[in-house]
């Protein structure tokens, strides 16, 4: 063992003597692919949204970018949900490969072993390689479970951006001068001023690395922030928040596990369909500027699969009580959605074949060449090349 | 004052019992179609088959129902998390629903055939033609002959004359006929409540101070910190009645706007939603012969104050508040077809309701009328619609 590792290393020393610098490169980076394996990226249409808006005939105008990506990619037009109808257990359920449930609020951590933990034990990885990177602000305990073999010190970090923005607002509308929401400066102010003050306080949940390292995370952070004010559109929204420190982590971190919930569309609840459409537009916008990220980022090109799909639909018009508003009829509108599987080790296809929420955490998990401990779903051979 | 039914329960599932015992509870608080609904079925399940509840029985059984996960009489928010989220919660569902399939045909039989109406206003101010407006509904396009001052289109169609000459309503006219709950004019700012008096009349603009108290509340108790979630926040609520000066001394009136508010999403932020939302409510609790709804134009979400969704917007940011005409429209479609929907779910609606659409100022309404509902030819003028109306309820 010893011996091989030493002509490993030997091989690559002079290997850099003798081959151009070009050619070496290009070995240097599928050597690094090949050791630190596969990346997976989950996106979740989080607060939940019906077929009927996305992937149905009338429904395609709102998502163009996914519409252009579902061709490069494997589509199943049915993935069940089969468990409990509430954001925390959908998405729980989603991240763990068993049905969750456990608090409906996010007030009890997962009751079996989430991927993050999974992955992390497996491969001894670091506490920067697993994100959850999370709108819905009650997805504070999302990134590890309660089973004493794993829990959180093989956990993912959690990141709750709309939090920090509700935070920061909050503060700025209690004082006597309102006028200041209005200020980009002040809201970019107040949203670093309480990330400095400790992310317990917004609920995050964000591993100790030593000073460098907590540095360099705040930092990242912080650039996010920075890029969210400063942007082209005026900053409304938690998800486009939620882009932005997801597209930074990449960048400085380049985690090999993360879990990116979009929410917005939640504002379905509000009884407004047109902020519903609107919201979903976004989310798709951001999906697709995510994908590329994933395109343009070396550490992420080629080396990635992304999986999008919605935690949960939304009731059906027909027979329930109010229709888009809500997600707990149980109806297929509402436990009927899909799943759009892309980028590496991804079959290109489309099925009208059931998958269930579960089998996303054990299709990840073949993805990263892991075999889970106590999963119910299975992998979905259909897409894994 | 009517006193509950005296009913046991005891022979019935404990899961199905709970949701009658909890209604039964709030007697006081229910409308008369409401309580006359109790009465009938708690007449029925006493002579029900024993075997109708049988699979549910042996349901609960799997589902881990017993005496102390779910006492007898008890009904509380952990036992609808509880169902939420037990394994055979879809199946339990399935299993009701057939139950109300049984039981329905036989309550139904017993309700008075009498005709009823919905109109449905939208403001002026949509941005589309009658092409576009009403696409998610099935029935018919109607020329109408609107008055050169629109001012007076409401009072013309529900009144029959100009504003002037203070004629009674249909909304009125009906309430004479066929009681105060019989009678709704629900709507998103105050015209109706002007024009309408007598019956029962909710305005989303009048009951701004009401709304306000309740926003300071929740605020209030979310900043203390004492409330873990909106389950708790939920049964903080449950007390904050609207007082006198907010709404009226009606105790069951007073209930259903605190439940419309706090029950409803999006009622405190939305005044479209809880038209909508209210007119839902109303149809399946009181089971009105007049519904009149009027929607309005919902304001845009503001920039970063909007995210504070019970903040004073007004007061919360500098930047000025702006209507969302097109939103409003795309919302207006979906709950045109909400509304008619859940009419069409009760007996007392099927086959004997006319259902008029109209926009302000707009030259033709859409119809969805059984072929007796008396239309007068041509281009209609809104005095002779009403008229119309009039007839269609014998009032």
């Amino acid at each position: 063992m010893l011996s091989r590792d030493f002509l490993k290393l030997a091989g690559l020393t002079i290997a850099q003597r003798i081959l151009p610098p070009a050619l070496m490169n290009i070995w240097a980076q599928a050597a690094d692919a090949q050791a630190k394996g596969r990346k997976v990226i989950l996106v979740t249409f989080g607060g939940g949204v019906r077929t009927s808006e996305t992937f149905s005939p009338a429904g395609l105008r709102n998502i163009p970018r996914l519409a252009e990506l579902q061709p490069q990619g494997f589509f199943y037009q049915n993935c069940l949900n089969q468990g409990t109808l509430s954001h925390f257990n959908s998405t729980a359920s989603i991240v763990t490969g068993n049905w969750q449930r456990v608090d409906d609020f996010g007030f009890e951590a997962p009751a079996s072993a989430t991927l993050f933990e999974q992955f992390r034990k497996a491969h001894k990885a670091g506490p920067l390689d697993a994100w959850v990177i999370a709108t819905n602000k009650s997805f504070a305990a999302m990134g590890a479970s309660s089973q004493t073999s794993f829990g959180l010190p093989f956990g993912a970090n959690v990141v709750l951006p709309k939090q920090l923005l509700l935070d920061a607002i909050n503060d700025i509308v209690k004082k006597p001068d309102a006028a200041d929401v209005a200020n980009r400066d002040a809201v970019h102010q107040r949203l670093t001023s309480l990330l400095e003050e400790g992310y317990e306080g917004v609920g995050w949940t964000i591993f100790k690395g030593g000073r460098q390292m907590d540095k360099n995370i705040r930092t990242t952070l912080t650039r996010a922030l920075g890029e969210f004010i400063n942007g082209p559109e005026v900053p409304t929204s938690g998800d486009e928040l939620t882009f932005f420190i997801t597209r930074e982590v990449m960048r400085e971190f380049a985690p090999r596990l993360l879990l990116v919930n979009f929410w917005d569309m939640d504002v379905a609840h509000w009884g407004s369909y047109s902020l519903y459409l609107q919201a979903i537009a976004k989310t798709d916008r951001l999906t697709g500027m995510l994908w590329d990220e994933v395109q343009a980022n070396p550490k992420y090109r080629n080396q990635t699969t992304v999986l999008v799909l919605p935690e949960l639909g939304r009731d059906g018009d027909m027979n329930t009580a109010n229709g888009f508003l809500n997600h707990r009829s149980g109806d297929p509108s509402c436990r009927n959605t899909w799943l759009l599987a892309l980028g590496a080790g991804v079959n290109k296809g489309a099925t009208d074949k059931p998958i269930r929420h579960i089998d996303v955490a054990a299709t990840a998990a073949s993805l990263l060449s892991i075999k889970p401990e106590g999963m119910a779903g299975s992998p979905a051979r259909e897409i894994l090349s | 004052m009517p006193t509950p039914p005296r009913f046991d329960f005891n022979h019935v599932p404990v899961t199905f019992a709970a949701y009658f015992v909890e209604q039964i509870r709030g007697w006081d608080t229910l409308f008369p179609a409401e309580q006359n609904y109790f009465e009938r079925l708690a007449a029925f399940l006493e002579k029900a088959p024993p075997e109708l509840f049988t699979p549910l029985g042996q349901l609960e059984s799997r589902m881990g129902v017993n005496l102390r996960t779910w006492p007898r009489g008890g009904f509380t928010l952990e036992h609808v998390d509880f169902l939420n989220r037990n394994q055979l919660y879809p199946e339990w569902r399935r299993l009701v629903s057939a139950i109300f399939e049984y039981i329905a045909p036989a309550l139904d039989a017993a309700i008075e055939s009498r005709t009823r109406i919905v109109i449905v206003l939208s403001p002026a101010e949509l941005p589309v033609g009658p092409d576009r407006m009403w696409t998610r509904l099935t029935g018919r396009r109607i020329a109408l002959a609107p008055p050169d001052d629109l001012s007076q289109y409401l009072s013309l169609l529900l009144t029959g004359q100009a504003q002037t000459n203070m004629a009674t309503s249909l909304p009125s006219l009906c309430a004479s006929a066929r009681g105060p709950h019989s009678s709704w004019t629900i709507e998103a700012g105050d015209g109706l409540h002007r024009l309408a008096t007598g019956g029962t009349s909710v305005s989303y603009e009048k009951l701004l101070p009401y709304r306000q108290r309740v926003m300071t509340e929740i605020r209030k108790i979310a900043g203390q910190s004492e409330v873990r979630g909106p389950r708790e926040l939920g049964a903080k609520l449950k007390t904050l009645q609207p007082k006198v000066n907010e709404y009226s001394s009606d105790q069951v009136m007073g209930e259903f706007i605190r439940s419309t508010l706090l029950n409803g999403n999006g009622t405190l932020l939305f005044n479209n939603t809880f038209v909508e939302w209210a007119c839902v409510q109303a149809l399946r609790r009181a089971r009105p012969s007049c519904l009149v709804a009027s929607f309005g134009i919902r304001n845009k979400v503001k920039p970063f104050s909007g995210l504070l969704i019970f903040a004073d917007q007004e007061q919360s940011t500098i930047i000025p508040t702006q209507a969302d005409m097109f939103g409003s429209y795309v919302d207006l479609e979906v709950f045109y077809q909400y509304i008619w929907q859940e009419a069409g779910k009760y007996a007392e609606y099927r086959d004997k309701t006319a259902f008029l659409f109209l926009a302000e100022g707009m030259d033709e309404m859409f119809l969805i009328a059984p072929e007796s509902f008396p239309l007068p030819a041509d281009k209609v003028p809104l005095d002779a619609l009403h008229v119309a109306c009039r007839k269609w309820l014998a009032v």
